[in-house]
């Protein structure tokens, strides 16, 4: 193995171990008790915050900014493939040159969304004045995370340079808002048992 | 404003660091600052301020949690934008989470990442009521609850002569000498509550409540000890406080031994004394419901009957936020309205997409923040005018209080009205 490969495998390991003490720690804290009288379904509640509380028909986030929505999307689409492409040599399996030809357009749409949604960062007051350093770095990273993917499916020369910016990223992921790839999904689970509790979701929607 | 000291540093981090609950972690850790949440609050819609975004607020609480509490943001604050704790973000702090926010969780629901902002903003006003920073003018209303036993203050015997008084009100208008307003009755099905602003400011929805109440032939009883449904120490923040009032409602129900605790018409009293009550005491609450609940049961099942034809005014409806969002009652105050006027028309959007009238979170309160408070409610005069309704009804006190305010500044010519109000005017009394 190549230097760039042993950076990348041990910024793996790091963002490994550093993504399983979130985890944990918030597994081992479990769900706070909730003393009143349970109204509705907590699993209705958090099986509707992972599927229809999602829906964009039903988030203004969502149906009011459809390019902002549209652009991260694909920017989350792009992101899972890469890292999907990023483990596959680890399970010996390797894509094909049609397959390769398939995917890297979507990673190069990834890069396109991400840049977009940087320079709507930097020219929109409102996000301006709440970004911080990490909210460019992260997005920096993952953006060309996503077009060093879409560029080594397509010319395996640039590998090193692939391997060292996902070993940036990894470094990276539990020091900033890149935890949200845990906590994301624990704060869905939250609002869904919450909501559910009371009865509040399944929203009824009017 | 008061200086920091170290004392009060200490007090307000008390509630983020060792931080055992899961759910306001993974909230604080959730946010990716995308601003998405900045339509769905009334504050940014009216105003244009960028400060105002829900997402300012949370990173309000969130960025000192960085500070103090993560290895990032206490190595290299400026990188993941972490904050101290001293005088300017306090001064910011009491500003955008007390003054700016009327806890309406609008922006929950519509988060592209699912961040329950008003549960961060309640951490962030507790840190704050810790240090000693909650607006005067709320912990005003908080001490008056604390050492009163309600929110106005009001003297035991004032309160007295006031019932007795709607007692021979309510006997003048059904022509009944045997109608009562019990008070302090134990072993009945119902202890009914009452926000302080009904006793104090509007005491025919008392006389409205027990006409129902008459014509459902329930029985019911007062507590003069204590009847405040209202909890601001919600709003301020202060754990103890809540806890404190949360605890004399447990007592007063145990001791008049009734089946059912009743909320008055009262969003975030309902909110307070359902939902948060037990979690305040750490014990579970005998049955509670609703006014509005026990109402849409009582024509469900033909204790009462309403005549339609009695209001034939076009009728909308403003639903409490803390009622339809955060309680889950939509369709009760519905099924009420569609069973008691002739033009029930909603407003758009309504339910749990509704706006807030302007006067939650405790901004009612809050004279520091009038005329912003009536600044938001321009969203709220908007959706009211395109009804083209005469009355406005919403089973909150102070949602009433709010709308009757926004319809003299927005010259909106309806009337406010309560559930009950509306229901006592349309009763058939001797049905069945």
């Amino acid at each position: 193995m190549h230097w760039y490969q042993w950076f990348a495998l041990a910024a793996l390991a790091v963002c490994m171990i550093s993504f399983a003490y979130h985890f944990f720690r918030l597994i081992k804290l479990g769900r706070p008790k909730d003393y009143s009288a349970r109204a509705g379904s907590t699993t209705g509640g958090i099986v509707y915050s992972f599927t229809t509380g999602m829906n964009p028909r039903n988030k203004e986030s969502a149906f009011l900014h459809l390019p902002t929505y549209t652009a991260g999307v694909i920017f989350h689409i792009a992101t899972f493939l890469a890292i999907v492409l990023f483990f596959l040599p680890l399970s010996g399996l390797e894509a094909g040159r049609s397959i390769r030809l398939i995917l890297s357009p979507i990673a190069f749409a990834g890069a396109m969304a991400g840049f977009g949604i940087l320079i709507k960062r930097h020219t929109d007051k409102k996000l301006r004045l709440l970004s911080s350093p990490d909210d460019y770095i992260s997005n920096l990273l993952v953006t060309f995370f996503q077009l060093l993917t879409g560029l080594v499916l397509l010319n395996n020369e640039l590998y090193p340079a692939y391997m060292i910016v996902s070993a940036l990223l990894l470094l990276y992921m539990p020091v900033g808002k890149l935890k949200h790839a845990i906590y994301f999904f624990a704060a869905r689970y939250h609002l869904g048992l919450f909501y559910g509790w009371r009865n509040a979701w399944p929203m009824k929607k009017l | 404003m008061e200086k920091i000291t170290k004392d009060k540093i200490k007090a307000g981090l008390e509630v983020l660091k060792d931080l055992q609950d899961s759910k306001l972690i993974s909230h604080l850790n959730s946010c990716v600052h995308c601003g998405l949440c900045a339509d769905s609050c009334l504050y940014y819609l009216t105003t244009g301020d960028e400060r105002l975004i829900p997402a300012s607020k949370v990173d309000m609480v969130s960025s000192i949690y960085r500070r103090y509490c993560t290895l990032t943001g206490k190595v290299f604050p400026g990188l993941v934008g972490a904050r101290k704790l001293d005088d300017a973000n306090i001064s910011e702090m009491v500003d955008l989470l007390y003054g700016a926010c009327t806890m309406c969780g609008r922006c929950v629901g519509h988060c592209s990442i699912g961040v329950d902002i008003e549960y961060v903003i309640r951490a962030g006003r507790e840190m704050l009521a810790k240090m000693g920073y909650v607006p005067a003018s709320l912990q005003a209303t908080v001490d008056a609850a604390l050492e009163s036993g309600n929110n106005m203050a009001i003297a035991d015997e004032d309160f007295l002569d006031t019932i007795e008084w709607m007692e021979e009100e309510l006997q003048d208008e059904l022509n009944d000498p045997a109608a009562s307003i019990p008070i302090n009755q134990p072993g009945k099905n119902v202890l009914y509550t009452l926000n302080p602003r009904e006793p104090k400011f509007f005491p025919l929805s008392i006389v409205a409540m027990a006409k129902i109440f008459y014509a459902a032939k329930e029985t019911w009883t007062l507590s003069a000890n204590m009847y405040d449904v209202t909890n601001y120490a919600y709003f301020s923040g202060h754990p103890k406080h809540s806890r404190i009032i949360a605890q004399r409602m447990f007592d007063e129900m145990q001791k008049m031994q009734a089946k059912k605790l009743v909320l008055a018409e009262c969003g975030h009293g309902s909110r307070a004394s359902r939902w948060e009550g037990p979690n305040y005491i750490g014990k579970e609450f005998p049955e509670t419901l609703n006014s509005v609940e026990l109402i849409a049961g009582y024509i469900k099942s033909g204790r009462i009957k309403p005549d339609k034809e009695l209001t034939q005014e076009i009728v909308t409806l403003h639903d409490p936020c803390n009622l339809v969002r955060s309680g889950g009652i939509v369709d009760e105050q519905r099924y009420i309205l569609k069973n008691t006027v002739k033009n029930f028309v909603e407003m758009t959007p309504c339910g749990v997409d509704n706006f807030c009238c302007g006067g939650g979170g405790g901004q009612l309160a809050m004279s520091e923040y009038n005329d912003r408070r009536i600044k938001i409610a321009e969203i709220k005069a908007e959706q009211i005018k395109k009804t083209g309704a005469g009355i406005v009804a919403t089973p909150c006190h102070n949602c009433v209080d709010q709308l009757s305010q926004i319809n003299v500044a927005y010259r909106l010519n309806v009337q406010i009205k309560t559930m009950a109000e509306i229901v006592a005017d349309a009763l058939i009394i001797g049905y069945p």
